[in-house]
């Protein structure tokens, strides 16, 4: 089994809730590690624009390519669910070796702003799901653009789009995510 | 061993109208971690401010003692002092001023911004009114202008329809209006979505291209600030050049449609408002005003919705009447999936809570005759000894010389950076400079607290018991005391009865908090009991429909007049021709305003200044929160083309000035602003260098301390300069 993420782009109001609930969950503090980032994607020129927003985690590859850079086997993916984890007692730190972040396309490995910081990052809340509760940044979406769960269920809900703007799927690593994709139309004013 | 953590349900403070539920964990008393609504639907889940409470409550800035001034005021010289010194203090300061001066001399400042019923001002405001009395303020600076246009229109403030019933609306017309930054009514931009997915068309009228504009608009129509009275007198035009006007509704519902067709057609002033004459004003082009008319005149329903922000500019109650005016004009009100044009001004139907504290009458309100600009209807808030928000540093300086109601001694100052968020500070430094006492309750060391002589370590809303009624959407909150008040900080009604104690104010209260809230909820027809209330934070009141306002009287106009002295919907309105102003005309028109692009002043300061809501603050707070300082830090928004002209790149620091003030501030270079217009989002804490330079990015060192003449703030109406630093 395989647990992944759903994004729905087009109801992302780019509110940042997600990475402040994270935080706060995850105790991570105010500083450069974040497990869960937005971008905004704006194109064009004043006053034909077009703007989304894209969220993004970790995303739990099937076949991650940070747990086959890391030389210190800290990073492993379970075998039960697919989630990808670190043991941060195993990592050596960012001052010796930041192999997982040069081989993750999608910037997933986290350090914090300590000396020799290890790697941390998404593990879409463990803790939760222990509980019967998804993740937190799927629960604190005002919008409900987000979800988590089996990437097959989620792909019986909410289709097969593997693509969406500001995202491009890897298939060499094959991430676990869907979309529901907001296209470029630009909206024009005059 | 676990260790226990308990999980205590509330409601969140801040008056954004979210009003959203919070689990807050606790551990040993200790905050550890907060969720928010996870239960049966309709959830109301909270923002990044709601989740980042832990923070701010337990921020090392964070006030934790009593403090007296020493050194110069205003130098941020503070020393730690016992409660009994710090009220001993306050109240022989309140009985000398009483004593020397009399009642209108203490002045009570700010008290909004949150939701607690009990605490905030009116224990305070009790307090002062069982003394003699007080001076206090009037004017709204989120929606003053929409405030008198509904009263004036409609003879109410509760106006508008609940947000779910967006869900029927075939168009909405988001003007000014930025619901993800704002929220403006828990769930507002998650019914946008299901509008748009369910068929709505969407149009964003903005001079910036919100995330609003961004998620849910079709269109983008960007507009100069100021100028939007004008376009909606256009689309009025055209709605009768070809007859698009529901000319049944208004002859039924309405008076006063003739005089404000003949000031439409140029027929009282001789100017035709032709989409042509509103291009010219706006910045729209005729044809886009035309086509939008069209849309909005024949989608039937269709919500225009405006938000605050047009309306926060030089004579901004005319945009709101106009608004108010076309929702008339297209058969809208009291429609579900339409719209009166208050759009997000007040819930439609009436929460019923009991009172908070007895009020007590304030002698000095009731002592003077109302304001020429206010209604019969406006209680002591219509008081012409109350001073317009925009305007109390003027009259601290100029006092009853220079035409105001008293002179002011004694300030006490609550829950309020009001320093920060009123217009022109430096006057308003001035003016703080030139009072006897100045007390303030607070919880961080804010430019206002900075100038106190006493400071008064508040405590946090989850360090006390209050209730609160949202707006919105139909839900009563409460607001569980989760820890111990940090340090030794204290609530509102501790200050004020222990103020009324060394007062000899015998008849204060003789009530425990829990007694006092209690009442409220037995006063309410719809909580069915308090512990049932207290334990879940939030009572849901089912309505079988989303509430429409004027539904009753569209439905059966006979038995149900509207509030107004005619009981129709006033676009003329005899209440506002009595006021015998030009500048407040009985049906709304376009009038320039000041500082606007026709104005000389332009020469030396080109760019129009607004000051929109930022995403990650509740106005001035949690501008010290790092979780949300780090995701968007305070900024200039200016178009490419006017940053490059001045050589401005994007992350650069320039300086922002005219004649009022000047700061330093970073640059975010974008196009998603028009040029021209440059955006200093609101609540950047003031932080002056030795030459009086703000380098917190605050736009009330620019803005200007004039009221429009209906009470309107005018945040939106300024002109600067930029150039590179």
């Amino acid at each position: 089994m395989q647990m992944g993420f759903y994004f729905d782009q087009t109801r992302c109001t780019g509110c940042d809730v997600c990475i402040v609930a994270c935080k706060d969950w995850n105790n991570v503090p105010a500083g450069p590690a974040s497990w869960r980032r937005v971008a905004t994607i704006e194109e064009g020129r004043f006053p034909n624009l077009f703007v989304t927003f894209l969220t993004t985690s970790c995303y739990h590859c099937s076949e991650p390519a940070c747990v086959a850079a890391c030389p210190s086997g800290a990073i492993t993916k379970r075998e039960e669910d697919g989630i990808v984890v670190v043991d941060r007692e195993k990592c050596r730190g960012r001052d010796h070796c930041d192999f997982c972040l040069q081989a993750c396309p999608y910037q997933s490995p986290q350090f914090g702003s300590e000396p020799n910081a290890k790697m941390q990052k998404c593990n879409l809340c463990l803790d939760r799901l222990e509980e019967g509760k998804k993740p937190v940044c799927v629960d604190s979406c005002p919008m409900r653009a987000l979800d988590a769960g089996p990437l097959e269920n989620l792909r019986t809900t909410y289709g097969q789009e593997s693509q969406t703007e500001g995202f491009i799927y890897s298939d060499e690593i094959k991430p676990s995510v869907i979309f529901k994709p907001k296209r470029s139309v630009v909206i024009t004013s005059r | 061993m676990a260790v226990t953590e308990e999980v205590i349900n509330t409601i969140c403070l801040h008056d954004c109208g979210g009003g959203c539920l919070l689990k807050v964990h606790v551990r040993d008393g200790v905050i550890t971690r907060i969720e928010t609504d996870d239960s049966e639907e309709l959830q109301y889940r909270a923002c990044p401010k709601g989740r980042a409470h832990r923070q701010k409550m337990y921020s090392p800035d964070r006030l934790k003692y009593p403090m007296k001034r020493v050194g110069e005021r205003g130098g941020g010289k503070f020393e730690r002092v016992s409660w009994d010194e710090a009220l001993d203090k306050v109240a022989s300061e309140l009985k000398r001023v009483y004593g020397t001066y009399g009642a209108s001399a203490v002045l009570r400042l700010g008290g909004g911004g949150d939701l607690g019923q009990l605490h905030g001002a009116e224990p305070t405001n009790r307090l002062l009114s069982l003394m003699e009395g007080y001076s206090t303020t009037w004017g709204s600076a989120s929606f003053e202008g929409a405030l008198f246009a509904s009263l004036t229109t409609y003879g109410t403030t509760v106006s508008a329809n609940d947000r779910d019933d967006l869900l029927d609306s075939r168009l909405i017309i988001m003007w000014g209006l930025d619901v993800v930054s704002t929220i403006h009514g828990n769930n507002t931009r998650y019914y946008m979505a299901q509008a748009r997915e369910k068929g709505a068309r969407i149009v964003s009228i903005d001079p910036k291209y919100t995330n609003s504009t961004a998620t849910f608009a079709h269109q983008w129509i960007p507009i100069r600030p100021g100028t939007d009275t004008a376009m909606l007198l256009a689309m009025a035009y055209v709605m009768i050049k070809e007859n698009l006007q529901d000319q049944s509704f208004l002859d039924t519902y309405t008076i006063g449609f003739d005089r404000f067709k003949d000031y439409i057609l140029g027929i009282e002033d001789g100017v035709p408002k032709t989409p042509a004459w509103a291009e010219a004003i706006t910045g729209v082009s005729a044809e886009v005003i035309t086509i939008l008319t069209r849309e909005y005149a024949t989608a039937r329903p269709a919500a225009l919705m405006p938000g605050w922000s047009a309306g926060r500019t030089a004579n901004g109650e005319q945009f709101h009447r106009a608004v108010m005016v076309l929702a008339t004009m297209t058969g809208n009100v009291g429609k579900h999936g339409g719209n009166s044009g208050a759009g997000v001004y007040g819930q439609s139907y009436r929460f019923s809570l009991g009172r908070i504290l007895a009020q007590a009458r304030n002698p000095v309100d009731e002592g003077a005759p109302r304001r020429n600009n206010a209604f019969p209807t406006s209680g002591v808030i219509g008081s012409s000894s109350r001073i317009h928000n925009s305007k109390v540093w003027d009259a601290i300086l100029e006092g009853k010389a220079g035409g105001y109601p008293a002179d002011y001694k004694l300030l006490y100052v609550i829950d309020s950076n009001y320093l920060n968020q009123r217009p022109d500070i430096n006057k308003g430094i001035k003016a703080l400079k030139i009072v006897e006492f100045i007390v303030v309750q607070e919880q961080f060391m804010t430019a206002t607290a900075r100038f106190a002589d006493i400071l008064l370590p508040m405590s946090y809303f989850m360090e006390r018991n209050d209730i609160t009624a949202a707006s919105g959407l139909p839900f009563y909150g409460y607001m569980n005391k989760i820890v111990e008040p940090y340090y030794e900080t204290r609530s509102h009604l501790e200050i004020a009865s222990a103020l009324a104690e060394r007062l000899g104010i015998s008849d204060f209260n003789d009530k425990t908090e829990e007694e006092l809230l209690k009442e409220i909820v037995a006063g309410s027809r719809d909580i069915p009991d308090y512990d049932t209330l207290k334990k879940n934070a939030i009572h849901r009141v089912n309505l079988s429909e989303p509430s429409v306002a004027f539904k009753e009287q569209i439905e059966n106009p006979q038995n149900n007049p509207f509030h107004t002295p005619s009981g129709k919907i006033e676009i003329y309105s005899q209440q506002v021709a009595d006021m015998d102003d030009p500048l407040i005309p009985p049906i709304p028109k376009y009038i320039e305003t000041w500082e606007n692009l026709n104005d000389p002043l332009t020469e030396k300061y080109p760019l129009q200044l607004i000051t929109t809501h930022p995403k990650l603050r509740v106005h001035s707070q949690f501008y010290n929160v790092p979780w949300l300082t780090e995701l968007e830090s305070q900024a200039v928004i200016i178009n490419a083309s006017d940053a490059q002209v001045r050589g401005i790149k994007d992350g650069a620091h320039v300086r922002v000035f005219n004649d009022r003030g000047e700061m330093i501030i970073r640059a975010s270079v974008t196009q998603r602003i028009m040029p021209g217009v440059v955006d200093i989002p609101e609540g950047g804490w003031y932080t002056p260098d030795e030459q009086g330079i703000d380098w917190g990015g605050c736009p009330n060192v620019l803005n200007r301390d004039e009221a429009s003449p209906a009470g309107a703030f005018t945040s939106n109406t300024c002109l600067v300069q930029i150039q590179k630093a």
